[in-house]
């Protein structure tokens, strides 16, 4: 047939193919589709971020429909970098993606919630009572508290209205602060970086009523102490963007794709243009997948490769080898040329402290603070000489703090580095070894514990006409490193194959690291660094920080950065991530946060000792001093129990203390004034006479318990808590698993402290927590306050990671009946002035402060510790004792000083590490923008601080960081004492002024300020430490410069003086309990390791349903294939892993990444979700930190000297945990626990 | 007019206040007078009303925030047990808000549309016709709930039995009560791996997808989330 008929020739048809047959034109209802056009349409995007502990500040479209959050995505519109620099976008990772989630979970705190047993006594109460009596009554009595406290955890909560719950939370306050003292009532919450205005809001509340805000970065042992005794300056990091600039990059203990996700492609991209990667790490963590070289020492002994490391470093580029870059670095930015006395012990001689210009003839014509000025020889004219920069030049004098190489008389001067060309003689010097030590799980290598070793020395005579050794640090750390120099003698090594310690051979014994891998890193790091001057960089983190020894090998790592000139350095240096806390505007905040605009100086504590000791882990410890002091120290003179140390630490003034004294510090005024004398007197006079105790003295009496907490933006019980389940028995007295004995009947009870045979159980009379979700530290509140989720409020957010500052906006209005921390403390800070009239008004506080780092007061005990207790001296304020401040509290005018800018700003100024200046202008021009107060009162005329808003303003307008005219002002103060112009930093931005509305636009990239190390500018990253090593200004340390050399008597009686390898401690948490509770299974002992996870941020996000899915979908804890074998344990079963301390349970991964003895729970996995009954306590299976107790190391108790001087979150004891073993078997019995609890609910279920 | 009983199933089902303690004749009355539940249905109803003569409100209140404020398993919010921590929940709560605006309703509180109290008070203020229709569609997810209360021996069961009454039961009820007897404490975790799972993407014969979804989008499709997560799949 033909298609001629067929064809059409007028017409063609409506449906034709196009695109090679590809595509067809159809006709039929597409309707359907607008549910998809309408599914991505919104009604307004708001930026927002995560206030979550993660460092990411990564800036997040929120988008909002009807009033309701429908989804998130990444923002891209962060300001550029540089030419030949990758840019930050797309920032964010799959845990913050899934946020949104959280808003309206099923999870979510709706509703303020209250234990039922207690609203109903208080309900009772209130018929006859007014609320602070009605409070009175309840805890007083023991019944009634006993009703309550024994079933915290254990659910009977009900939902409760604002005002019932603010007016039970002041009602606790006033009573608490009128029966106790304003000290017993305690805030703790982490991180302000991560949302500071919510954090400011209840650090507010406390500081003005006089209570007692809590550190968090020592407490979560992020905190390294190396770096203060290092550098005078807490984690200090370059931004993740300088990664890109390093030639060779080490990923030491830190698992950078899986915590720094939106950093981590500055890593891998450094690798594109040639950058080497070495991963340190025991386990095959996602890090090792990038390195071009993995090394995996046995756990914990990281000490002991960064030494070996260091060893060939300084015998090839500074013994064998003058590398001319790193000669010069070490001699103008390090203490290695200064001079350090030796004393005779033994036949031998021993480290001492650095000589003083005070040990001199006249000084060395230094007038002003002559003890706190170290010196060195000059090569040029060959005396000895008091450079500037010592920290002696930083207080009573100006112009001379800066680290030229000059002396105060303007003379040029060459430090000699080492007296090898120009000695006298050479001594023996002994170096302590602890590496001999045996533990059951770390392989030791024995050598003598005293390391006698050869020094070049000089005779000096001083002042007092008696002839002493001296030597410089670089001599004595060639020696401490084990390195020939041709000097004789022993315990030194000529080739890398001697078993001495620090070779490389000797490591490999500890190690199990090749000596090749050590000599080749050691090598090519120290060759690139001096290539590129300096950029070599080490990225470290928790794997390596959270042990008990952390100091060791974080200075082990320092020391390779020292000696190869990269700390300071573009694409080089220390970089830390870990918990770490840059707020970057932290002088704005700083007034709003700690009330300092009313009431100076606010109470802050340690938390470490503080949980140390009135969770009374002290009770239980078995760590002695004696397995921790240095073999040249006398034992005799280190005697007691770890919080002994602790104590003699609060009473000199190293340490801060909560609560102070063990009478009410509102009394004592009271007392004092009655008996007509001065408080301040007063209390040092009581104190000597006995007649006061300080409250860490005897922390089981009733008053001296913390009585009343407040825990928001933190899950301390379901994440922080290291002795879990001593919080839940001696914190807040219910049930809990722990299985061991406390020193009761041993004979090594603690000498400071008072003893009670039945240790004080449930100390706390009121738990309050503000959440949006129901946290672990939820469950055991009594009050649980609902907060504003993270795109529900205004705040403000900044991190390490990057320059830039980044706002929480509300996208939406709180859901259900929540609010946001700001108006939450508002409310309580209104109820609690109400309520307060009639019980306290306008009363008189004695604040006891620490010696403080950044202060005059850091020159406090120079050359010797000597304690008043023991009369070796007088005790004074300041000195030998706490600095003792009286301050007036006006309790009824509490909400109008929260709520306004307070006097103090104008009257008093504003600073920072110890730097201060004038604000007025900035006070004036906040009243313009936040408008002025009204009403009449103590507040009228004052810039109001109404909102969250507000509050962002007060920060923003005061801080250097955003307000360049501050900026340059606060340059200006530093350039008068260091007599150099800094200026130039910050004039190119002296008119910027950031505002809550422009950093909702878009992040802005904050100003340079001499808070800060590091510079913010458009030709380099931001890199810690550059400003001293380029403009001169000297680190915040005894000697001005970065010290190899700690020359604190505690150091040297612990022998760390300088870095040496210490195994991990044996915390004895087996032994007792091994064998004992069989349930059937094998037992094994296993290294307990808590990593950060990759399926949550801590505790967040671990109960999102996306993350449970992504990974096991509860508590799991990582094995290797070996151990598991041994104990018949199959991936996914449940097993059980417990030690003295408590049990926890959960699933087992079997792995190959995780090597022979040691176990991985990741941090932090709460008991909230699918968590069975554990065989050995008979209760729920515990948290990660149900197996830990904090352990506490004196080292970290030292004060009141320099740069070892006491800083909020910059100084202090630390609480480790991963010198802790477990046992881990097989459960047999999978026991949900479903009944009800019998001391929860004996009515029928409904 | 209005159905009152539907408002007193969402007084049953709200937080216990000291308020509805003193309606309770009240709303005994409603349910005898109205007489729109069958007549066991009546009687549990009764019998739940009747549980909180002379009970303490505070152990009530404990119960109940024991029972529904804490995680998802009994949450009482419809999208929960739908799409949980999906995006697809907030374009849901969308649709609910603007299926309220169209009958004429604003909310005033700060309760999300989907909370179950919420969504039978505006029930209750529609034609029988309507809320059935309404209600029914809800039925699959209420069922659920109503079968793990009864797992419990919960009297709130009594609640979700009478709205079944009255909106018919949903299809798969045999099933939905099998899942209830048979699931341990919270199901969506148990087994997310098997719900979770994509089944692989299948081009070849795929059928018409795009066909398959111009039926008309219910104001508000509530199906259980592991019949939904199935029905999400796209060889289904």
């Amino acid at each position: 047939m033909s298609h001629f008929l067929d064809r059409l020739l007028f017409f063609k048809k409506k449906v034709e193919p196009f695109s090679g047959n590809h595509g067809v034109v159809t006709n039929e209802d597409r309707s359907w589709e607008n549910s998809y056009r309408s599914r991505w349409q919104h009604d307004k995007i708001v930026r927002s971020t995560h206030g979550v502990n993660c460092t990411g500040s990564c800036s997040w479209k929120i988008y909002v429909k009807n009033g309701l959050v429908t989804w998130e995505t990444q923002q891209t519109d962060y300001p550029r970098t540089r030419p030949d620099l990758p840019n930050h976008e797309p920032r964010g990772c799959s845990r913050g993606a899934s946020y949104s989630w959280y808003l309206y979970s099923a999870n979510r705190l709706k509703y303020p919630l209250i234990r039922g047993r207690l609203v109903k006594l208080w309900r009772e109460a209130r018929q006859t009572l007014d609320p602070v009596e009605a409070w009175a009554s309840i805890v007083e009595d023991p019944a009634k508290t006993a009703e309550y406290k024994s079933i915290r955890g254990l659910g009977g909560l009900v939902r409760a209205n604002w005002e019932e719950v603010n007016e039970i939370i002041a009602a606790a306050n006033i009573y608490t602060a009128k029966t106790f003292g304003p000290d017993r009532i305690i805030g703790f919450s982490p991180i302000p970086a991560m949302s500071m205005v919510s954090y400011a809001a209840g650090s507010r509340y406390l500081s003005l009523i006089g209570g007692v805000s809590m550190s968090f970065y020592d407490w979560y042992c992020d905190l390294p102490p190396a770096s203060p005794q290092t550098w005078g300056e807490q984690t200090d990091v370059p931004e993740s963007a300088d990664w890109y600039n390093a030639g060779f990059l080490m990923l030491w203990g830190s698992n950078v794709p899986q915590t720094r996700t939106p950093d981590a492609h500055f890593m891998t991209e450094a690798r594109y243009k040639g950058a080497k990667v070495v991963v340190v790490s025991p386990d095959y963590s996602e890090a090792s997948k990038f390195a071009d070289l993995w090394l995996h020492p046995k756990q914990g002994t990281d000490a002991a490769l960064a030494m070996a490391i260091g060893h060939v470093i300084l015998k090839e580029f500074h013994v064998e080898r003058q590398s001319p870059y790193f000669n010069q670095y070490v001699r103008e930015n390090t203490d290695l040329p200064f001079l350090v006395m030796l004393k005779e012990q033994d036949g031998y001689y021993v480290q001492d402290r650095f000589f003083r210009a005070s040990d001199f003839l006249g000084n060395l014509s230094q007038d002003n603070n002559p003890e706190w000025k170290t010196v060195a020889y000059d090569e040029i004219n060959g005396h000895i000489v008091p450079p500037c920069g010592s920290i002696g030049f930083r207080w009573g004098e100006s112009g001379h703090w800066n680290i030229e190489q000059k002396t105060v008389d303007n003379q040029e001067v060459k430090l000699r580095l080492s007296l090898i060309d120009t000695k006298d003689d050479v001594t023996s010097v002994g170096f302590p070894y602890f590496g001999g030590s045996e533990h059951p799980h770390f392989t030791h290598s024995a050598h003598d514990v005293i390391q006698k070793r050869n020094v070049p020395v000089k005779k000096i005579t001083l002042a007092d006409g008696t002839e002493v050794w001296a030597t410089t640090v670089f001599d004595l750390l060639v020696a401490n490193y084990g390195i020939d120099r041709g000097l004789g003698g022993g315990n030194v090594a000529t080739s890398y194959d001697e078993d001495v310690p620090y070779t490389p051979a000797w490591q490999e014994k500890i190690t199990g690291v090749k000596r090749q891998n050590v000599i080749a890193v050691a090598r090519e790091f120290a060759t690139n660094a001096e290539k590129t001057q300096g950029r070599s960089m080490v990225i470290l983190g928790a794997g390596i920080n959270h042990w008990y020894h952390m100091d060791m090998n974080y200075r082990g790592i320092m020391n390779m950065l020292m000696l190869c000139g990269c700390v300071g350095q573009s694409g080089g240096g220390w970089a830390h991530y870990v918990g770490q806390e840059k707020l970057r505007p932290q002088t704005g905040w700083l007034p709003l946060a700690f009330g300092l605009d009313w009431k100076r100086p606010p109470r802050q504590m340690n938390s470490t000792s503080f949980f140390y000791n009135h969770t009374s882990q002290w009770r239980y410890e078995k760590l002695k001093v004696n397995e921790i002091l240095s073999p040249l120290a006398k034992p005799k003179d280190w005697q007691g129990s770890l919080i002994d140390f602790n104590v003699r630490s609060e009473r000199m003034g190293w340490l801060p203390s909560a609560p102070q004294l063990q009478t009410n510090p509102l009394q004592v005024v009271r007392d004092a004034e009655k008996a007509k004398k001065d408080p301040i007197e007063y209390v040092v006079k009581s104190l000597k006479s006995g007649k006061l105790k300080m409250s860490c003295e005897d922390p089981d009496n009733p008053q001296n318990f913390p009585r009343n907490m407040f825990v928001w933006r933190s899950n301390l019980l379901g994440s922080s808590g290291k002795g879990h389940e001593y919080f839940l028995k001696y914190l807040l007295g219910t049930q809990h698993g722990v299985q061991g004995k406390d020193l009761g009947d041993s004979g090594d009870k603690p000498s400071e402290v008072e003893w009670h045979e039945t240790a004080a159980e449930g100390k706390l009379d009121l738990l309050v927590t503000l959440d949006f979700r129901l946290s672990t530290t939820c469950l055991y509140s009594d009050i649980i306050l609902p907060t504003a989720t993270w795109y529900e409020k205004n705040d403000l957010n900044t991190s390490d990671m990057h320059p830039f500052i980044h706002p929480l906006s509300k996208a939406v209005d709180p859901a259900w009946e929540s609010r946001s921390d700001w108006d939450i403390y508002k409310g309580i800070a209104k109820k609690f002035s109400e309520l307060t009239v009639g019980h306290l008004g306008v009363e008189k506080d004695i604040v006891a402060v620490p010696i403080l780092h950044d202060t005059p007061a850091e020159l406090a005990q120079p050359i010797d510790v000597k304690d008043w207790k023991k009369k070796e001296c007088e005790p004074i304020p300041g000195k030998t004792m706490p600095t003792l401040v009286v301050v007036e509290r006006d309790y009824p005018n509490t909400y109008k000083m929260f709520t306004s800018l307070g006097p103090l700003m104008s009257k008093v100024g504003n600073g920072g590490k110890g730097i201060a200046w004038n604000t007025e202008t900035e006070v004036k021009q906040l009243g313009e923008l936040n408008r002025l107060v009204t009403e009449e009162g103590i507040s009228k005329g004052l810039p109001r601080i109404e909102s969250d808003i507000d509050a962002t303003e007060v920060i923003l307008m005061l801080a250097p960081e955003t307000n360049g005219h501050v900026a340059v002002k606060a340059w200006e103060a530093l350039s008068k004492i260091t007599g150099r112009d800094h200026t130039h930093l910050a004039l190119p931005r002296e008119d910027d002024k950031i505002r809550f509305r422009d950093v909702q636009a878009q992040p802005r990239k904050i100003i340079s300020s001499p808070t800060w190390s590091g510079l913010e500018s458009e030709q380099v990253c931001y890199n810690a430490c550059y400003t001293n090593v380029h403009e001169r200004i000297p680190w915040r340390t005894l000697t001005g410069r970065q010290q190899f050399y700690q020359d604190h008597s505690w150091m040297r009686a612990f022998g760390e003086t300088l870095c040496v390898y210490k195994p991990p401690v044996d915390t004895r948490s087996i032994a007792p309990i091994l064998g004992q509770k069989p349930n059937g299974n094998d037992e094994l002992v296993l290294n307990f390791i808590t990593p950060h996870q990759k399926w949550g941020i801590h505790s967040t996000y671990n109960d999102n349903l996306l993350m449970l899915t992504l990974s096991r979908g509860g508590p799991i804890v990582w094995m290797g294939e070996v151990d598991a074998a041994k104990v018949g344990i199959k991936d996914n079963d449940w097993v059980e892993a417990y030690n003295v301390n408590g049990a926890l349970v959960a699933r087992a991964v079997v792995s190959q990444r995780v090597p022979e003895g040691m176990c991985m729970m990741y941090h932090a996995q709460e008991k909230i979700i699918n968590t069975p009954g554990s065989e050995t306590t008979g209760g729920r299976g515990g948290i990660h930190n149900s197996v830990t107790r904090a352990t506490l190391k004196p080292t970290h108790m030292i004060g009141g000297y320099a740069q070892l001087s006491y800083g909020f979150n910059y100084y202090g004891t630390v609480g480790s945990n991963r010198d802790e073993f477990v046992i881990v078997r097989k459960l047999s019995n999978v026991d949900w626990l479903e009944e009800p609890s019998q001391a929860a609910n004996q009515q029928e279920e409904v | 007019m209005s159905l009152q009983t539907l408002k007193v199933l969402s007084l049953l089902l709200s937080y216990p206040e000291a308020e509805m303690l003193e309606a309770l004749d009240e709303m005994a009355a409603v349910v005898e007078q109205e007489n729109l539940l069958r007549e066991d249905h009546k009687k549990s109803v009764l019998a739940l009303i009747g549980s909180y003569h002379g009970a303490d409100l505070m152990d009530s209140q404990e119960r109940y925030v024991e029972l529904f404020d804490r995680g998802r398993f009994l949450s009482l919010h419809i999208f929960e047990h739908v799409h949980g921590e999906s995006r697809d929940r907030g374009q849901a709560m969308v649709n609910l808000l603007q299926m309220y605006e169209a009958h004429g309703f604003e909310m005033s509180t700060h309760e999300l549309p989907d909370y179950i109290p919420l969504f039978l008070e505006f029930l209750s203020q529609q034609e029988q016709a309507e809320a059935m229709t309404l209600l029914h569609d809800a039925m699959p997810v209420l069922s659920l709930l109503g079968a793990r209360l009864t797992e419990r021996g919960s009297k709130f069961r009594a609640i979700f039995d009478a709205l079944a009454g009255f909106a018919g039961e949903p299809e798969a009820l045999e099933e939905i009560r099998r899942q209830a007897a048979t699931e341990g404490e919270d199901e969506t975790v148990v087994y997310m791996d098997q719900i979770w799972e994509d089944e692989a993407v299948s081009f070849m014969g795929a059928g018409d997808a795009c066909k398959s979804q111009t039926a008309a989008v219910s104001p508000i499709t509530i199906t259980p989330r592991d019949q939904f997560v199935k029905a999400q799949n796209r060889s289904h």
